[in-house]
């Protein structure tokens, strides 16, 4: 099947689907995937922390990466996936051209993320992170294989 | 070149269509009424048909169903129903696809909601004055955008190379065509004969510094459009090839925490206003 995740939005999927998301901005796109099990899940989460408005957080914890991460890391683990096996990749984080610090969401998102992977003893795979680029991801859940699509180019992540 | 082939081009683009003249022309009109209002959308029945749809979202707060523009104009007011009249009017323009851009249908008009969206948000946010007309700059501030794609199209080797040079998209365009899409959109909406104020943010919606003199309305409406690109509303081709401006943030007094938490309310209301006047 055809998975699209939008903007505060995650999927999970098995070997045979695809998951895409697009227009990656200061948003994080989180790719997580057992190879074992070829189960894995997308995340496209817009802000770093849910304290900012915990009222949407609980409609949509994918909106936030503080609760974002969590919730796509449990879905694998209840479906059976583990922990010593997962490949984890992140994609976008990106910001405006300049120096405006007000316009570090990117920034944020990012840190957020290192944090929560940090306290868990996980790390990043592979990351395309920062500039002024869209950014579009292809998730091959057969493969494991992640492609990042920017302005007419594709390479593997 | 270029630059005649483009203004021939805003020459010959259709207006946006004669209620939303008609109405616009009350704007600034004291006598302005909900007859008149009626009287200027009897031939356009279409418009009406959609001014309602809008003005049963959710974004504007009213729990009663709204069935007539009167009604509309009772629990709304005369200002709002304005707006949602240019609103409905700029709709079929706005939801095209844009080439050049890549924006593909309905993405422009998803983006210029999301930008009045946020920009109302930011003004309450911030508790400051920026006209009463910010939700219909905001709207309109990417019109530009319909009359060059295709030159942006025509073009992209040289917006590449510029872009490469490390040029906004924005200056690119200007490298590459003589203009940009905020003069170009300044100069079509002047045309149609919208207030100053409104075609004066959206002209220096990219470069506030080089705007004559400063306003609170272009102020907002310039952050507002790069917090939602951002937020993945419209990011297209720039990306967010894009340089806010550090006084307008000063002046605005607007921080990261602001941001925030005016996007984490943009996108649902956006997505909900789009899916009002979906086909």
């Amino acid at each position: 099947m055809n998975l699209t995740v939008m903007v505060g939005d995650m999927k999970t999927g098995a070997a045979g689907d695809t998951i895409v998301t697009h227009a990656l901005g200061s948003c994080l796109g989180l790719v997580v995937y057992d190879p074992v099990l070829k189960i894995g899940g997308l995340l496209h989460a817009m802000l770093p922390l849910s304290s900012i408005n915990p009222e949407k957080a609980q409609a949509n914890p994918a909106m936030f990466v503080d609760t974002g991460v969590p919730l796509l890391f449990r879905s694998l683990y209840e479906q059976g996936a583990l922990k010593s096996r997962l490949q984890v990749k992140a994609a976008g984080c990106g910001a405006p051209m300049g120096r405006n610090e007000v316009f570090k969401i990117g920034e944020r998102n990012y840190t957020v993320l290192k944090k929560l992977l940090w306290k868990n003893n996980i790390l990043l795979a592979a990351e395309d992170v920062g500039g002024s680029q869209s950014r579009t991801l292809h998730f091959d859940l057969a493969t494991g294989e992640v492609v990042v699509a920017s302005n007419g180019t594709r390479k593997p992540l | 070149m270029r630059l005649e082939e483009i203004t021939r081009s805003v020459d010959t683009l259709p207006a946006m269509g004669g209620a939303a003249l008609r109405v616009l022309a009350l704007i600034e009109d004291a006598q302005a009424s909900a007859a008149r209002i009626e009287k200027a959308l009897r031939e356009d029945p279409g418009v009406t048909a959609n001014l309602l749809r809008l003005a049963n979202s959710a974004y504007f707060g009213i729990p009663s169903r709204i069935g007539s523009l009167r009604q509309a104009v009772s629990l709304l007011g005369l200002r709002r129903v304005t707006q949602m009249v240019v609103a409905a009017c700029a709709a079929a323009v706005l939801q095209r696809p844009v080439e050049g851009y890549d924006l593909p249908a309905g993405e422009l008009w998803r983006h210029s909601l999301a930008v009045s969206v946020a920009a109302e948000g930011l003004v309450r946010e911030l508790g400051i004055g920026a006209g009463e007309e910010i939700f219909t700059a905001a709207l309109l501030h990417d019109v530009g955008k319909i009359v060059l794609g295709r030159f942006v199209c025509e073009e992209m080797a040289r917006i590449e190379a510029a872009l490469g040079r490390g040029l906004t998209f924005e200056e690119a365009e200007t490298a590459a065509l003589g203009v940009d899409h905020a003069a170009v959109g300044a100069d079509l909406l002047a045309r149609w004969a919208l207030p100053a104020d409104i075609v004066y943010a959206v002209r220096w919606h990219h470069d506030p510094d080089r705007a004559p003199a400063s306003h609170p309305m272009l102020d907002v409406v310039h952050v507002a459009n790069v917090l939602c690109r951002m937020i993945g509303i419209g990011l297209g081709r720039e990306g967010l090839q894009t340089e806010p401006s550090e006084t307008v943030t000063r002046r605005l007094g607007v921080g990261t925490g602001h941001l925030e938490r005016v996007a984490s309310r943009t996108l649902q209301w956006a997505n909900e206003l789009a899916q009002a006047l979906a086909a």
